[in-house]
């Protein structure tokens, strides 16, 4: 820190400044691209496995419809944090599986019974992005399936004169599913949608869970009590303040979030009829 | 774009493990002055500068994976990382799941911390709230011993066991001399250590897989090295103002 700062701010807030700007305080702040990262990534996929149950449950095919009714039905009664331990696992699990039918041989999954992964070379290892890719994937598979529904319904809720008027015009069936059915099913999705994206925001919050060094851990560690002169300053259990600056960014988000909600209703809503359109 | 990047992502997550000379070492980093992650950011102690000496002395390229102490021995197991140095006490109950090396700190005793003001009759401890950290020597112990007339609290981490005995929910706690003497020095009579000095556990060693018999031998070939050059006393000095221990014998 430069001098005319230190003597500009006195002892007691350029050593509090310090504090917080040691390397320990800015790779929490750096870790907060791992929460804005799954936040979008995940609301992307989301948004694609919604769209792809949405019309997976409005198909007219027997077994696509069953198969769009029994994801939405089963990923969205199971609590998030169980499918968010459970699908990262499940894959890497999966892939050691079939790593070790290829190299394994049976001597040596026979010398080693119930130790997995059967042989060294079908061991992966996760680090912090495949960690990070597979939680994007799987808040998008949870949260794709709440917005499949929404989508569903919205999809049902343009008014079928539309559709008929638009075949009436000569569109072909692509041009009405694109142009009119999907663009007219906006305006009816997004507040369902945006309750959605708020439900996904806040599970960005379990990333620790998965190894991944994100701000709730980084709040634990540097909010947990000290005692060492060694590990740095001295101080008792002070995570609660750091879990309250985390309380603000939530906070912010929730509220940035509502303004471009706003936004994307007004353009949704640009010529599409509706009773409550702003 | 992203779509490339998602794909090189996936690529190396299906890459093959590391070569042999690339060794990952997993600590805890909650445990001062063994090993803790510093004002910078990164993990720091006197294990972590053990462990990058062995490794330049060995030819490896080491990197540090910080893991929860409850689950240190599975994932050393699972294959998150080669060995592990985080102040572990080599135990008959360890050795039935994992190998260890020789010790680079010997056998410590466990000591009991509490109020500077407070005194009570170790001869006979009834009704006290003990504080330990959990699945460590000293829970085992105090489970064994203390348990009949008294209350074992378990913690995750020995910061938080101490930091429940300053607001007064624990009497005592009972961890390494080496992790709690500090503790009492810095805190300028808030805390004592006073009691018995239990002798629990045979030294400090590197943990590992019971196949890597090869590791095995380099951490023992490598660690009598440091032994008899005194470089390994010389770190026990730095961090813990004891010794020497092992270059005098």
């Amino acid at each position: 820190m430069p001098d005319w700062l230190t003597a500009l701010l006195g002892p007691d807030l350029s050593g509090g400044l310090a504090y917080i700007t040691n390397g320990k305080h800015l790779q929490w702040y750096g870790a907060f691209r791992f929460t804005i990262l799954a936040g979008l990534l995940g609301a992307l996929f989301a948004l694609g496995f919604g769209l792809l149950g949405a019309a997976a449950k409005n198909a007219r095919l027997w077994p696509l419809r069953q198969l769009g009714n029994l994801y939405t039905g089963i990923v969205r009664g199971v609590p998030d944090v169980l499918f968010f331990l459970f699908f990262p696992l499940a894959f890497e699990q999966g892939v050691e599986y079939f790593l070790a039918l290829g190299q394994c041989s049976a001597e040596e999954v026979a010398a080693n019974p119930g130790v997995w992964p059967p042989c060294p070379d079908a061991n992966l290892f996760f680090g912090t992005t495949e960690y990070l890719l597979l939680a994007c994937l799987s808040l998008g598979l949870i949260y794709g399936a709440f917005a499949a529904n929404v989508i569903h319904g919205a999809l049902r809720a343009v008014p079928a004169g539309q559709l008929e008027a638009a075949r009436a015009f000569g569109l072909s069936a692509s041009q009405v599913l694109w142009g009119i059915h999907v663009r007219q099913m906006w305006i009816y999705a997004l507040p369902g949608l945006s309750n959605v994206w708020m439900i996904l925001i806040k599970a960005t919050s379990l990333l620790s869970l998965l190894q991944i060094a994100d701000i709730v851990l980084w709040a634990d560690r540097l909010g947990s009590p000290n005692f060492q002169p060694a590990a740095g300053v001295i101080h008792p259990d002070w995570r609660w303040r750091y879990y309250l600056v985390l309380f603000i960014f939530y906070i912010l988000v929730t509220f940035l979030s509502e303004r471009v909600f706003r936004a994307l209703t007004r353009w949704a809503g640009k010529g599409v009829i509706v009773a409550d359109n702003p | 774009m992203l779509r490339l990047t998602a794909a090189a992502a996936l690529l190396a997550a299906f890459a093959l493990p590391t070569a042999a000379q690339e060794l990952r070492l997993g600590t805890e980093g909650a445990y001062a002055p063994w090993n803790f992650i510093n004002d910078a950011g990164v993990v720091d102690g006197f294990e972590i500068e053990l462990g990058n000496a062995i490794c330049e002395r060995a030819g490896w390229t080491c990197t540090w994976v910080v893991n929860e102490w409850d689950s240190i021995i599975p994932n050393l197991v699972g294959g998150n990382y080669d060995a592990i140095m985080a102040g572990m006490s080599i135990t008959e109950e360890r050795m039935l799941t994992i190998d260890f090396s020789q010790d680079y700190y010997p056998p410590d005793p466990s000591v009991f911390i509490m109020a500077g003001d407070a005194s009570f009759d170790f001869g006979a401890l009834s009704g006290v709230r003990i504080g330990v950290q959990g699945a460590t020597i000293q829970a085992a112990y105090a489970e064994a011993n203390f348990a009949a007339s008294n209350t074992i609290l378990a913690y995750e981490t020995g910061d938080q066991s101490v930091a429940d005995l300053a607001a007064g929910n624990v009497d005592m706690v009972l961890a390494d001399n080496g992790y709690l003497r500090p503790i009492a020095e810095a805190s300028g009579g808030a805390f004592k250590i006073e009691g018995p000095e239990i002798l629990i556990g045979g030294g400090v060693g590197v943990g590992l897989r019971k196949a890597d018999d090869e590791l095995e031998a380099t951490f023992n070939a490598t660690l009598d090295e440091m032994k008899a050059d005194g470089s390994l006393d010389a770190l026990i000095g730095k961090w813990f103002q004891v010794g020497p221990f092992y270059s005098q014998m």
